[in-house]
């Protein structure tokens, strides 16, 4: 549906010339959500930007839905944009106009009749939840609830194709996870493909069918959100797993922390379940071949498409002379496993 | 104060109130598309056009350096050619819209510039066109600054015509210099100088509170 080859796109900043797209191609295939992560300033908005040519590439092609976007003319591409719906990280609502005259908006630069436009708009506001705020102004709404104002806005026009640029990085945890929601019912109900930008793995774990690494304006790995989980090739992309999953000491734990083992201490252990992670019950396989016993302090387990992954503290106790084979038995299950102290 | 001297207030106000409402009309019909086109070819703007910019740019800033009673003197071929005279209220509206526009155009390409970016790339996102982003996004998106911008116009052009009566253009300018200054009468000075002042304060107050009315971020 959407598909990019061999985007490069240059700048020239005073003397020097910038590049913040190197050779970049992919594919987002119909109905799909295609997610792209990186850190900030990776050239991650460029792409999603020269999507619609709201940034022109330097050199490459851009094809959406069959028709290779850099060979129209300015009014053609005006016209397929309508095609194109895109949202923002600060959602752009007009604020002259109310909630109704928003979504209004894109029927209007269409032509759409008065009528039909009241229907249209009225449905749209129904499919996001916001019938009853028709008539007030975007300065009198949550983030949210402009967010979902600018989704039924760019949803007038029918797109095929919703471009989604850091969508919900301006958003709080829970009202991230309303609009993910409705980006997927929409992606679902109305099968429109989706390809967004992100730098939270949380957006990409949630709604991703796919997803595509970027580093320094290029793809450094692109797969199946299952198959990256698994098996990250990349460190940056490991980080990025590992970010998704916050786990941190305990404070009570942090306080006895020791370095050193004193003789009479337990280890506190992190294991790191990724997608390479033998499917079995591990841990109290463990517990019976050496004896051991577990305490788990804190854990955070996931599921990305196929993969089960996930981190755990947990605090080692029982034959003090199997710890050593026990880490090993986790290490050769491909459970990454290291000592973080004693208490 | 004699009758007569009230009559010429009232006849001067009157003519001060014509020349900066029409001559405010006039500057933004020159002014309003000029800052708009000063906007729009701006580097990294939609219609980005270098050469045009500087040249808009340029001719914007020499009419703007040249002090306003220098222009009416400098004018007065032109403004015979259009009107048929050089005295009078219509022989001021020539030089005080000529005045004006510049000023209003650098206001006008100000007011857009506060705006935020995303708005016009959401619009382009949405398939407008240029002409569309003109008049469904930027213009009513920057009425309220526009309306201060109006607000400051017209204030301003209270001043010119009061200096253009010096010169013969009519209105309070001309009452207070005629009789005031050149008769040496205090009460018509002072209350040339009260008037003007209530007419800014008028024009002050209905600017703020039509740019809150249209205000609603």
């Amino acid at each position: 549906m959407i598909e990019l080859k061999n985007v490069t796109k240059t700048f020239h900043q005073k003397d020097r010339v910038v590049t913040a797209l190197s050779d970049v191609s992919l594919r987002v295939p119909p109905g799909k959500i295609f997610g792209v992560i990186g850190t900030s300033g990776a050239g991650k908005s460029t792409l999603i930007r020269c999507v619609n040519l709201l940034e022109r590439p330097t050199s490459g092609e851009i094809i959406v839905d069959g028709k290779a976007l850099m060979q129209l003319s300015n009014a053609a591409l005006a016209l397929e944009r309508r095609e194109i719906g895109m949202i923002f990280q600060h959602f752009n609502l007009l604020s002259s106009r109310t909630v109704f005259e928003n979504v209004a908006f894109p029927l209007e630069l269409a032509g759409t009749s008065k009528s039909e436009i009241k229907t249209r708009v009225l449905e749209l506001l129904e499919l996001v939840g916001l019938a009853e705020k028709a008539n007030d102004y975007p300065a009198n709404l949550s983030g949210g609830q402009k967010q979902r104002v600018a989704i039924a806005r760019t949803l007038a026009n029918n797109p095929k194709v919703l471009l989604c640029d850091e969508a919900t990085s301006a958003l709080d945890p829970a009202t991230t996870r309303s609009i993910l929601n409705l980006l997927k019912d929409i992606n679902k109900r109305l099968n429109i493909t989706i390809l967004l930008i992100t730098h939270q793995m949380e957006v990409v774990k949630s709604i991703c069918d796919e997803v595509a690494v970027i580093s320094y304006g290029k793809l450094i790995e692109q797969g199946s959100v299952g198959e990256i989980f698994a098996d990250p090739k990349h460190e940056l992309t490991r980080e990025f797993i590992s970010s998704s999953l916050h786990i941190e000491v305990p404070s009570v734990y942090q306080e006895k922390l020791q370095k050193e083992d004193n003789g009479n201490l337990n280890p506190l252990l992190k294991l790191e379940m990724t997608g390479k992670s033998v499917n079995e019950p591990v841990i109290s396989e463990v517990s019976r071949l050496f004896d051991t016993d577990f305490k788990i302090v804190s854990a955070q387990m996931d599921q990305a498409g196929e993969v089960n992954f996930g981190v755990m503290l947990i605090e080692l106790s029982g034959k003090r002379e199997n710890y050593n084979a026990a880490i090993q038995y986790f290490n050769s299950k491909h459970i990454k496993t290291e000592i973080i102290g004693y208490v | 104060m004699s009758d007569s001297i009230i009559d010429l207030l009232v006849k001067g106000t009157w003519e001060t109130i014509v020349m900066t409402f029409v001559s405010g009309f006039f500057g933004f019909l020159l002014g309003l598309p000029t800052g708009i086109l000063l906007f729009l070819t701006r580097k990294n703007q939609i219609l980005e056009q270098s050469v045009l910019n500087r040249t808009l740019s340029v001719l914007v800033n020499i009419f703007r350096s040249i002090p306003f009673i220098i222009l009416i003197v400098w004018m007065i071929p032109f403004t015979r050619a259009i009107v048929g005279t050089s005295i009078g209220v219509s022989a001021a509206l020539v030089p005080l819209s000529i005045g004006a526009a510049p000023f209003i155009a650098r206001l006008v390409e100000n007011s857009l510039l506060s705006l935020p970016s995303g708005l016009i790339e959401a619009a382009r996102a949405l398939g407008a066109t240029p002409f569309q982003i003109v008049y469904k996004v930027l213009l009513p998106e920057a009425l309220p600054s526009l309306i201060n911008a109006a607000s400051i116009t017209l204030i301003t052009l209270v001043g010119y015509s009061a200096m253009g009566g010096a010169v013969g253009a009519g209105g309070l300018g001309q009452v207070g210099y005629q009789y005031g200054y050149i008769g040496y009468d205090a009460v018509t000075m002072n209350s040339v100088l009260g008037l003007l002042v209530i007419l800014v304060f008028l024009i002050q107050f209905a600017g703020d509170r039509l740019s809150k009315r249209f205000d609603h971020r």
